[in-house]
């Protein structure tokens, strides 16, 4: 019998290579983060060492050091067409997550440079390194997740996934396309310490503290965590109860459950 | 005819008061369920009967030693330092974990018990369950009850999260308003029981389910405040507690009949309380009188029981949990192993002489952890738990520096008074049940061919 991380290694190149072959105008949105370099990983292995398509980083300019560093070293040592898509033009007028609510930033510095490159490029689909796992929200994904102008995703009318069969695609901007989405958190360690992939130094522990999930500085915190090797976190996930994005907003919390108990006479 | 049980939680409804009230007729539908094959039975709460515990009970049928929830609050282990305990820190199966065939990596005597017994893995709706805040992923729909900050984290899967938000579902009714906006406080009270119930409905017609679970908090809710009304027919509120209560038996009537039509006689139909409720005669301070009494020493800095200075031998968490300050234990533990079983007896002694101003006993009866928890869970356990006579509303606060004490709460949690409407042919044995045992029933009716 096939075992599980090389069973789920097949789904996902079936998956990348499903999709270049559909799509006219394919690319992979590249965070830098362990997911998306782990789906760059698998594209490599899908195409015999060549990505054929290009790689999109959005640089908010927001990003830590080792992203920056990690990104242009992996770019030049695996020969990937990189394309930084970035708002410059908010940046240098100060936009940022301390002018603005995080969904404002986000919006601003994420998703409108996206939406430029997608049209500038004519891009068709892009690959991204979901995961089912990782929220709430992501349990309704589909590998091949259509998305309308506004980028809006419409969970309760999505085609049947039906391999050959999509509806039609007039009304779609762009597709999404996530063959990751049935690894979980803890998969996705397996699969880096089995194929030794890099991932930025980040994640690993650093005086007591580590990055679970990396992106821009000012919205991500680190976690107590001795964990300072790929097989020492695959271990600390082990005994973790804890959510991935979890802890991020617990002093805010327990000031409101502190109140709630407070109104029924506890504390 | 698919196997179905229905339970419906009523958050601190007494076996007494519904006593009391089918005799008043104030609960025809109740009254007629009991006389279709169900009987009413006064049950046990969990120790301690608070609402976190007793449900963290019920739905993982495991005693506190096991499951590992002791209150709302705890503390960290090795520290004074308080923390949350949220559904994460429940460390046994929920029911529906165990029939969902989910949550595989936790296990506990009840879940090893059915080990094997249970086949096809069956879809749960377990709807404002208090303690089960963040909703994880499971097979079915859940959205946990008190305490829940952001309904998004609190409901699975995110479809149930879209239509709770577009209803403008909320979780919980502002219990602050109940201080000086009375009138306020019971208008929203009734608008969050209505949310509550088309949310009940809309789940039980549209889910696909084997078990359903649905608890109601507002009972819980309007007993902390108005519990003085619920028999004092001069009472300027009696007539809203009654009426409430009149909506909530038409409520159990409905959901009563759509069950009966979905999954028939053989369908399994239970009602269930967390506790009971009773009249507060005075709030007691148990932290202002252990340190009356030398147990306790604190300090002005600090938050909460990080103001434990040295010498400090004994302190309370809610209800009345009562850790013995061992060395070892804690940062400032002060008390030797060997020293334990007469700190213990000490207090024992000190507490039980208690007497409020008219010569009343406040405590009724004493438990030793070591004996009535046992599990995994077992060590993070207070050392002693006291129970109180009924009125005598124990605290665990530490700002109080007088023994007794009112606020503005008329209503207490009951141990003894819980209730559980079980159908005739579920045996009690002549035992009285504890809430704990109800998980059990459950799973044998879904063993049973």
């Amino acid at each position: 019998m096939m075992d599980h991380l090389t069973s789920l290694e097949n789904r996902s190149i079936f998956i990348i290579r499903e999709a270049y072959f559909k799509f006219k105008n394919i690319a992979l949105l590249w965070s830098i983060g362990k997911d998306s370099t782990t789906l760059l990983w698998l594209c490599k292995k899908a195409f015999f060492g060549t990505v054929p398509f290009p790689v999109i980083h959005i640089d908010t300019g927001y990003k830590f050091p080792e992203i920056y560093k990690f990104r242009d070293e992996y770019a030049r040592k695996w020969g990937l067409d990189l394309i930084v898509a970035s708002n410059l033009e908010k940046i240098g007028q100060g936009a940022g997550p301390e002018k603005s609510a995080k969904f404002e930033c986000c919006n601003l510095l994420k998703t409108a440079p996206l939406k430029e490159i997608i049209a500038a490029r004519g891009i068709d689909s892009l690959l991204v390194g979901i995961r089912r796992d990782e929220h709430g929200i992501r349990a309704k994904e589909r590998y091949f997740s259509p998305r309308d102008d506004t980028f809006r995703w419409n969970y309760r009318d999505q085609p049947a996934e039906l391999w050959d069969q999509y509806k039609s695609m007039e009304e779609e901007n762009h597709f999404r396309i996530h063959p990751l989405l049935h690894m979980t958190e803890k998969d996705i360690w397996a699969y880096i310490q089995r194929e030794d992939i890099p991932v930025c130094e980040l994640y690993f522990s650093r005086s007591g503290k580590r990055y679970r999930s990396i992106g821009c500085a000012p919205c991500c915190g680190p976690e107590d965590s001795q964990a300072s090797s790929v097989g020492e976190i695959i271990e600390e996930l082990e005994g973790s109860r804890t959510s991935e994005r979890a802890g991020r907003s617990q002093d805010k919390e327990d000031v409101y459950t502190m109140q709630k108990l407070r109104a029924l006479g506890y504390m | 005819m698919k196997k179905k049980c229905l339970v419906a939680g009523l958050d601190g409804v007494p076996y007494t008061l519904l006593k009391k009230y089918i005799e008043k007729g104030i609960l025809p539908n109740l009254a007629s369920i009991l006389n279709n094959g169900f009987a009413l039975s006064q049950m046990d709460a969990s120790l301690p009967d608070v609402s976190s515990t007793s449900w963290a009970s019920f739905i993982t049928g495991a005693n506190p030693g096991e499951h590992g929830i002791y209150g709302f609050m705890d503390l960290k282990p090795g520290s004074y330092q308080i923390y949350f305990p949220d559904y994460s820190s429940i460390k046994a199966p929920a029911l529906w974990e165990i029939l969902g065939k989910t949550g595989d990596d936790k296990k506990s005597s009840l879940s090893q018990a059915y080990n094997g017994k249970l086949h096809k893995p069956r879809r749960s709706v377990v709807l404002n369950v208090p303690q089960t805040n963040p909703a994880v992923p499971m097979n079915g729909v859940l959205a946990a009850g008190f305490v829940a900050l952001d309904l998004k984290k609190a409901v699975y899967p995110d479809s149930a999260f879209q239509y709770l938000s577009s209803m403008e579902y909320s979780i919980d009714v502002d219990s602050d308003l109940a201080k000086d906006q009375k009138e306020i406080f019971l208008k929203e009270l009734l608008g969050s029981f209505d949310k509550r119930k088309r949310a009940f409905r809309h789940f039980f017609q549209n889910e696909d389910w084997d078990l359903f679970i649905a608890a109601i908090t507002e009972t819980d809710r309007l007993h902390h405040f108005f519990y003085d009304a619920a028999l004092d027919e001069s009472h300027p509120f009696h007539e809203i507690f009654v009426d409430f209560y009149r909506d909530l038996d038409r409520f159990l009537g409905e959901l009563y009949k759509a069950f009966l039509e979905k999954a028939g006689k053989d369908g399994l139909f239970m009602a269930i309380s967390d506790h009971g409720f009773t009249k507060i005669k005075s709030e007691v301070y148990v932290n202002a009188f252990l340190q009356k009494e030398g147990f306790l020493r604190l300090r002005r800095e600090g938050r909460f029981f990080e103001r434990i200075d040295e010498g400090t031998r004994a302190f309370a968490l809610d209800p009345c949990r009562i850790h013995i300050n061992m060395e070892g234990k804690f940062p400032k533990g002060s008390v030797a192993a060997a020293k334990r079983d007469s700190v213990m007896e000490e207090i024992t002694g000190a507490l039980f002489a208690l007497r409020d101003e008219s010569g009343q006993k406040v405590m009724s009866s004493v438990f030793r952890g070591d004996e009535i928890y046992n599990g995994g869970e077992k060590d993070r356990g207070p050392d002693l738990l006291f129970l109180p006579n009924d009125g005598f509303d124990l605290k665990g606060i530490l700002k109080e520096e007088k023994i007794f004490g009112k606020r503005h709460f008329t209503g207490m949690h009951t141990r003894h008074d819980a209730h559980c409407v079980l159908p005739d042919s579920v045996p009690l044995n002549g035992k009285k049940p504890r809430i704990e045992d109800m998980a059990k029933v459950i799973l044998d009716y879904f063993v049973s061919a």
